[in-house]
């Protein structure tokens, strides 16, 4: 059963913002990330999905249910952790996840454990019976996302979770949500517009351009090889390495283009790869970077968008 | 000359040392300004800006002080992080207006050239309350370049844009600087800094930690092993061969590659293709693992 | 060190060592309905009305106002005990406008407490994205603005009730007697709940600041009690009976009036308060859900 499946659903406010057009994609179970989608469109699905909007056509599934119809099921089902600041001041971590617990459903003594048990998992220890006004940002982005977390939900809904992070946390919490993802067996739907973060972690990618879909696919196929390596030899003052190594190969009858501090040769045969590492050695050249080039969620992104004039407020 | 130059810069708030003794100089071109949150990159931004005295040590602008020097702003654009445009105005009459301030002698043709530069000719007429955020940003960068200045400061300039916009803005960016301007942004998204610019000054607790392009930098870091993931047409044969190796401090073998930290980075990389030609081994595969901004900027902090 | 032989328990742990798993449990034990979690979120804000579960200062107030009002009760039952005089439903019918001020301080705390707090948070995200609708939270917030006040009104006329029911001599009748007086008093403690209750709600969901919805509170149940008094004093006939629609309290004692009897003087108006004061409710209420309406996740 697909995790999220939209058919041409689209949402067009009463000031005139298309916020999603004829939006239509089919989402396999997994961790999915969702790029490009930036205010209006992204909020907007998110509402959908969860059953507090009503589209303007076209029709939306989660888990099966039609949000509209069973907003309750799917409510329950789904766990959602906002971008913007949510969290109360003034309690602690551990009594807000237990109480949001209960409002999920959960009885009273199985919302205290599994909010304990959902603190620890997000990494939260003796910091959880401090008040929440004290904590860091990587604090309260763990509370955030313990609280969608508590009630055991099919599917999280993770709006730009590191939002705020330094690196370190960042890398944090990608580790997290990829181990949610896989361990614990739980889909995710990850909202974030760097690129890279989303190359990191997900297995498949929906990436929607003005409200309406650029592309949707696994993030394998989005990343696929090239047929085409990248070099990359240190030129250490002395002598133009990246030249010497250029003028080499293209004796040999190679392809090779030069791409800023890279070499780029066409993958004619597996033996490019021994003539590189012959050049190297002969010239005494310093191999610093050997490797297939390989298509980067960010291509999608440099062509003209679909119909870019048609809309209001497009990048 | 269009340089930033800090010299023994520091500033403090009671006993907060936002910035302390801060000395580097910023060309033309596009450096990033990193750091972790609250480590005074704001602080820096608004002292070479003229918003703020140095508690000690000098700022200058293009030869001249910041602080107090109404005349230094002919020099220097500042878009800053929070966004401050009135919405019922258009982009043109934002931008205009800016113009006007600078007391240019012909503000209509800055403006347009302004606008030009940031390619925002079809929505500049609207509201910019209609716009996206990559359209306000835009709008700001158009403000601050009215005036043609030759430095370029941006405080977290890509905040919240989607990879569309910030494409956009790069490639704006990286023309500005290939025209001889000095643009300083500051991130602390290191994926963004990355794509736009190899030169960074990475603040660290107010201090400064390091300068220049981050590979170069990670070359310096000799008490760190570098890191190389290789994969081989015979990783185990590859592996034990550079565990002979004197620039070789440790090999680890798992199914997919071959993980190599080197205490030589020089000699290594010399050394790895010529060893694997004499044993026979095709490379397929060479991938520095630790050299990227991330790494070098997790270092920095660490250390 | 000197070590001793293993015991037999120790021996038996060291052949059946283990690492126990504790990885992610999922959950498949009973979930809950609707009406569980309203009711879940209506005792939770009681809870947080009166500051349990947060700081020994967030206590101080509610707790304080209650222990007022329960002495306020005590002194009545005790001067009634040694004077002799006093009784009747008027000894009940009293206790809300007498303490009056001290409704509107503690309703200044909780309202925002209750209300405003998740606005001003924005933590109504996290609530409508789980099973329950907007009107759920609304009714489970109103329902226990509503309790407490009833509650804090309550302890009073309990105390009361007790004080005189166990004088002895009371005698059947006369326990009769104070039960009806006390009832009485119950059923008007619960209206004036109610009407301050739910507009207080109301006041406090215009902002998500709490300072400024206790001010705001504040400000309207004192500014308007003053204006309602002067109309009193000063207008004649119809003005002058019509007057008390302007303040709550003095909705309040106007209906009181026209219900049991007592209160201010209304003349013939008695029906008017009584559906003014009906339709405040019923208008607050559906002006505290629509405020909810517009609310984005």
């Amino acid at each position: 059963m697909a995790l999220i499946e939209t058919q041409l659903l689209t949402k067009r406010y009463a000031n005139g913002v298309t916020a999603l057009a004829d939006l239509t994609v089919d989402v396999e179970p997994g961790i999915v990330g969702l790029v490009g989608a930036n205010g209006a469109g992204k909020s907007t699905l998110i509402k959908i999905l969860l059953g507090l909007l009503a589209p303007s056509s076209g029709q939306a599934r989660v888990l099966g249910l039609d949000p509209m119809a069973d907003g309750f099921k799917v409510r329950a089902l789904v766990g959602y952790m906002p971008e913007h600041d949510c969290l109360p001041t003034d309690v602690s971590a551990s009594e807000f996840v237990t109480h949001m617990g209960r409002i999920s459903g959960l009885p009273a003594t199985t919302a205290r454990e599994r909010a304990s048990e959902a603190l620890r998992h997000v990494g939260l220890y003796e910091e959880r019976y401090r008040q929440i006004g004290g904590y860091s940002t990587g604090m309260k982005q763990r509370v955030k996302l313990a609280q969608a977390l508590a009630h055991d939900p099919r599917l999280l809904l993770l709006d730009e979770p590191t939002n705020g992070l330094d690196p370190a946390g960042r890398d944090a919490m990608l580790t997290l949500i990829q181990r949610i993802g896989t361990e614990f067996g739980i889909s995710v739907l990850v909202c974030s517009h760097l690129l890279g973060e989303v190359e990191r972690i997900c297995t498949s990618l929906v990436a929607i351009d003005g409200g309406r879909l650029l592309r949707s696919a696994t993030l394998s196929a989005m990343t696929e090889a090239s047929g085409v390596l990248a070099v990359e030899v240190d030129d250490d003052g002395v002598v133009d390495a990246s030249a010497a190594l250029a003028g080499y190969l293209t004796e040999r009858g190679r392809d090779v283009r030069r791409d800023g501090r890279q070499l780029l040769v066409n993958l004619t045969d597996e033996s490019v790869y021994d003539e590189i590492r012959d050049g190297a050695a002969e010239l005494d050249l310093a191999l610093h970077r050997l490797e297939q080039r390989r298509h980067g969620v960010v291509e999608l992104f440099r062509s003209p968008a679909p119909d870019e004039e048609a809309h209001h407020g497009a990048a | 000359m269009s340089d930033i130059a800090l010299t023994g810069a520091s500033r403090w708030y009671g006993n907060v040392v936002a910035v302390n003794d801060v000395t580097m100089t910023i060309g033309p071109g596009v450096t990033g300004l990193l750091g972790p949150n609250g480590a005074g990159k704001t602080t820096l931004l608004h002292m070479m800006a003229g918003f703020l005295a140095p508690s000690r040590g000098t700022v200058h602008v293009s030869g001249q002080p910041s602080w107090r020097n109404p005349d230094v702003y002919r020099e220097l654009g500042l878009v800053t992080e929070k966004e401050n445009v009135h919405g019922f105005l258009t982009a043109w009459e934002f931008v205009l207006a800016s113009a006007k301030l600078h007391r240019l002698p012909d503000p209509a043709a800055a403006a347009r050239r302004a606008l030009g530069h940031v390619e925002l000719g079809d929505a500049q007429h609207r509201r910019i309350e209609t716009y996206s955020k990559g359209m306000r940003q835009r709008t700001r960068v158009a403000a601050a370049l009215v005036h043609d200045p030759a430095v370029l400061l941006l405080d977290e300039p890509f905040n919240g844009m989607d990879p569309r916009q910030r494409l956009h803005m790069m490639d704006l960016l990286h023309r500005m600087a290939g025209a001889g301007r000095t643009i300083l942004f500051s991130s602390h998204i290191l994926e963004e800094v990355e794509q736009l610019s190899g030169t960074v000054q990475v603040v660290v607790a107010g201090r400064l930690a390091a300068s220049g392009d981050y590979r170069k930098i990670r070359q310096l870091m000799t008490n760190r092993p570098h890191v190389f993931v290789i994969r081989s047409s015979d990783d185990r044969k590859l592996a034990s061969a550079l565990m002979a190796e004197v620039s070789v401090a440790g090999v680890e073998l798992d199914k997919t590659a071959l993980t190599v930290r080197a205490s030589d980075y020089g000699i290594f990389t010399r050394a790895l293709p010529a060893l694997a030609r004499k044993e026979g081994i095709r490379l397929v595969q060479v991938l520095p693992s630790d050299e990227s901004l991330e790494s070098v900027f997790s270092y920095l902090v660490a250390s | 060190m000197a070590r001793h032989d293993p015991t037999p328990a120790e021996r038996a742990a060291a052949n059946s060592s283990v690492i126990h798993d504790i990885g992610y449990q999922r959950y498949e034990g009973i979930r809950l309905g609707r009406a569980q979690a309203v009711r879940a979120l209506y005792l939770a804000s009681m809870r947080s009305a009166f500051g349990l579960g947060r700081s020994a200062k967030a206590k101080m107030l509610p707790f304080g106002i209650l222990g007022l009002l329960c002495l306020i009760g005590a002194i009545f039952a005790l001067v009634r005990q040694l004077t002799g005089q006093g009784g009747g439903q008027t000894y009940y019918l009293g206790i809300p406008s007498t303490v009056g001020l001290l409704i509107i301080i503690l309703l200044a705390v909780i309202a925002p407490e209750l209300v405003s707090r998740d606005l001003g948070n924005k933590t109504l995200s996290l609530y409508f994205s789980r099973p329950i609708s907007r009107s759920d939270y609304v009714w489970a917030k109103l329902g226990a603005a509503v309790t407490v006040v009833f509650g804090v009104l309550l302890a009073p006329l309990f105390i009361m009730f007790l004080g005189a029911a166990l004088q002895s001599g009371i005698g059947w009748d006369g326990l009769w007697d104070e039960w009806r007086d006390f009832s009485i008093g119950v059923l008007n403690a619960g209206v004036y709940a109610i009407v301050l209750a739910t507009l207080s709600v109301l006041l406090a969901s215009l902002t998500g600041r709490r300072a400024f919805a206790a001010g705001g509170l504040v400000t309207v149940f004192l500014v308007s009690t003053p204006v309602a008094s002067a109309g009193m004093e000063i207008g004649k006939g119809a003005v002058g009976d019509l007057a008390g629609l302007a303040s709550p309290f003095t909705l309040l004692a106007g209906v009181q009036r026209w219900v049991f009897g007592e209160g201010i003087p209304v003349g013939s108006y008695g029906p008017v308060y009584g559906l003014a004061a009906v339709l405040l409710v019923a208008g607050s209420v559906l002006l505290f859900i629509q405020r909810y309406r517009k609310v984005t996740a």
